[in-house]
């Protein structure tokens, strides 16, 4: 039987959301077309991960453990995904969009001769290939694509599926790889992490954004008391994480990070289509800008028109006491 | 070290944009350098002035294509190489990186550079196939450069944090825009770019074994992006929107 494979990610031992959304879909694939949805971890560490990939369907969980798996890198990731391709056959290899799985498509595409889409947004097979949906022009264009022949490798935006659990009787089948440091073409000399993102961005229930208006330390420590009170993650604009006021992988838009929470707060953002395109799979978007004509405020539900400092410690107040009654 | 940078010349997304029978119609005159491109020359450039060296484009386009090479001259880099197509064919990012890798394969260079995506159809799939199709080591999403030894270091934006790579010579990575702000050219820069050599190869010239339409992947429509139902702007006394918009958002919306 034909297989459709999906590229399932993890980071501290846990499984991302994305790439359920992605297996759900591919699940759902499989059943229509007579296929079979099956998944591959690869990682330095792969059991906790499997037990908990049973819950979500995959016939077959195969898995490719190895210390280089610690940290990411082009190289290893390239000859293993090279390997379970040549020994699984897939018709369809789909990963979660991340700057990991980005980091390789091209690359993996060219080696296997195998027709690739980027970040599509929706998905599903043609008999001899895939047909999809894609954000261009800074996401203010959907178009349609097809790629043919088989297999197609293709990575999909996060939140363009819900999650949906199936729990199975999987397969776990560890597939053999070895790999020296010998190998290596390119040597990864220190990892700088992140400070203070806490909460996943892509993959937050609720995004705080600050921009350009929040201008000084008072700004930001406003922005991380609404963030505390909402338990949500941080992100900003490219005017503050080009400023260095954020870290560079809290940029949310086109060249940073797709978001898709239940609710994101733009605070002091003007509403670029750079930074909108990385917003619009939110479900409830609240803005507040001192500017009424702020292009922020045609697609936020609600737009608090006003002044930062004096709406944001209000708007803190008035969470908290939502928060106290519910 | 040299550079040879990969350049594309992209329709302006601020630019009005129309869909007619589900083709994009796109105004050719407001066609640019694309961003990530013009960080990707910028970095070149700026390593140039520290270390010495040379910083070469090449842009796969039709004729208007040369504005962008221009562009990249008159910012400051030393040659450009015009692979010269006629408009109208169905290249998709495999072939684009057969081309270039056609071009580049008998060619001398320490790092290709190309831009982490497309400003218009944010793909970011060129470099890395091009990095394969050549056989070298690659990286993705720099946001600096800097020379180590003879080799470059690149900081790279990972998931989460920042990944320094020591890239060996050759080798490919590609730019964010986050990497710098790209200098606008001077009047002097401008004019010393009109002497620039532009080498233009047409390409029925380059044996890149790509027919103009032989792409795996085919756009075959374009539609608007669906609006989203407006909202409403509170525009009061702002203890008065703040309790409005904070309980909405609890009983109407139910998302806090
Ligand atoms: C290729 C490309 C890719 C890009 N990718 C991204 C991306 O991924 N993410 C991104 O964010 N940008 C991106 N950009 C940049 C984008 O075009 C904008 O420049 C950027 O988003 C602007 O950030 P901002 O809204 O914070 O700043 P501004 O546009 O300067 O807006 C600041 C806003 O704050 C408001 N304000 C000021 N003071 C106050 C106050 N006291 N109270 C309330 N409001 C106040 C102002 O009215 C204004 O609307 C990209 C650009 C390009 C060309
Ligand atoms: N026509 C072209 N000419 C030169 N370089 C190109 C061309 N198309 C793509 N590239 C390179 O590939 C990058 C974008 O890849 P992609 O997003 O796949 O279109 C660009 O930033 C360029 O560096």
């Amino acid at each position: 039987m034909s297989t459709i494979l999906t590229y399932i990610s993890i980071t501290d031992g846990k499984i991302k959301r994305s790439s359920l959304e992605v297996l759900t879909r591919c699940n759902e694939l499989a059943e229509q077309h007579g296929m079979e949805s099956s998944a591959i971890i690869i990682s330095d560490n792969v059991t906790g991960a499997a037990d908990q990939l049973k819950k979500y369907g995959p016939s077959v969980i195969y898995t490719i453990e190895d210390p280089i798996f610690k940290n990411h890198l082009n190289t290893p990731l390239l000859r293993a995904l090279s390997i379970a391709m040549e020994k699984i056959s897939p018709e369809v290899l789909a990963f979660a969009s991340t700057e990991s799985s980005k980091d390789i498509l091209g690359a993996l595409a060219a080696n296997r001769k195998a027709a690739s889409l980027a970040d599509v947004s929706e998905f599903e097979l043609t008999g001899n290939g895939v047909k999809a949906k894609r954000p261009v022009m800074a996401s203010k264009i959907i178009s349609s694509v097809e790629a043919t022949g088989s297999p197609v490798i293709l990575t999909v935006r996060s939140g363009s599926y819900d999650l949906v659990e199936k729990p199975a009787d999987s397969k776990v089948e560890e597939i053999p790889f070895s790999f020296s440091d010998s190998d290596l073409n390119i040597t990864l000399k220190e990892i700088i992490s992140a400070t203070g993102d806490k909460v996943d961005l892509s993959e937050a229930e609720t995004v705080v954004a600050a921009g350009r208006g929040v201008k000084d330390e008072e700004g930001r420590k406003l922005i991380d008391e609404l963030a505390t009170v909402l338990n949500a993650g941080i992100g900003a604009s490219r005017a503050l994480t080009e400023a260095g006021d954020y870290d560079p992988s809290l940029q949310i838009g086109q060249t940073g990070k797709v978001v898709s929470p239940q609710l994101y707060i733009g605070i002091g953002i003007s509403g670029a289509i750079q930074h909108v395109a990385g917003i619009t799979n939110s479900k409830v978007i609240v803005a507040i800008n001192k500017d009424p004509d702020a292009p922020i405020f045609e697609i936020a539900d609600y737009g608090l028109v006003g002044d930062l400092y004096k709406v944001l410690p209000l708007f803190i107040e008035e969470l908290k006491k939502v928060k106290r009654e519910t | 070290m040299k550079f040879i940078v990969c350049i594309k010349q992209v329709p302006d997304v601020n630019a009005p944009l129309q869909i007619k029978d589900g083709q994009l119609i796109q105004d050719a005159d407001r066609n640019i350098l694309n961003a990530y491109d013009a960080s990707a020359v910028e970095e070149a450039l700026v390593l140039q002035e520290a270390h010495g060296g040379e910083v070469d484009v090449v842009l796969i386009g039709p004729e208007k294509g040369k504005e962008a090479i221009r562009k990249a001259l008159a910012m400051g880099a030393d040659s450009g190489t015009h692979i010269l197509t006629g408009g109208n064919e169905n290249y998709d990012s495999y072939s684009y990186a057969k081309i270039l890798a056609a071009f580049l394969k008998d060619k001398q260079y320490d790092y290709v550079l190309c831009g982490k995506q497309s400003q218009d159809t944010d793909a970011g799939l060129t470099g890395s196939m091009l990095a394969e199709l050549l056989g070298l080591p690659f990286t993705t999403n720099a946001v600096g450069l800097s020379k180590d030894g003879e080799q470059l270091l690149v900081k790279r934006q990972g998931d989460a944090g920042q990944e320094m790579i020591l890239l060996p010579s050759p080798g490919l990575a590609t730019c964010s825009n986050d990497m710098n702000d790209p200098r606008i050219p001077s009047l002097k820069g401008i004019m010393q770019s009109k002497r620039k050599p532009v080498d233009t190869i047409p390409i029925t010239e380059l044996d890149a074994d790509v027919g103009p339409d032989d792409s795996k992947t085919k756009v075959t429509g374009y539609e608007e992006k669906p609006k989203r139902e407006p909202g409403k702007k509170y525009e009061g006394e702002p203890e008065e929107i703040a309790k409005q918009v904070a309980q909405l958002l609890d009983t109407a919306e139910n998302v806090i």
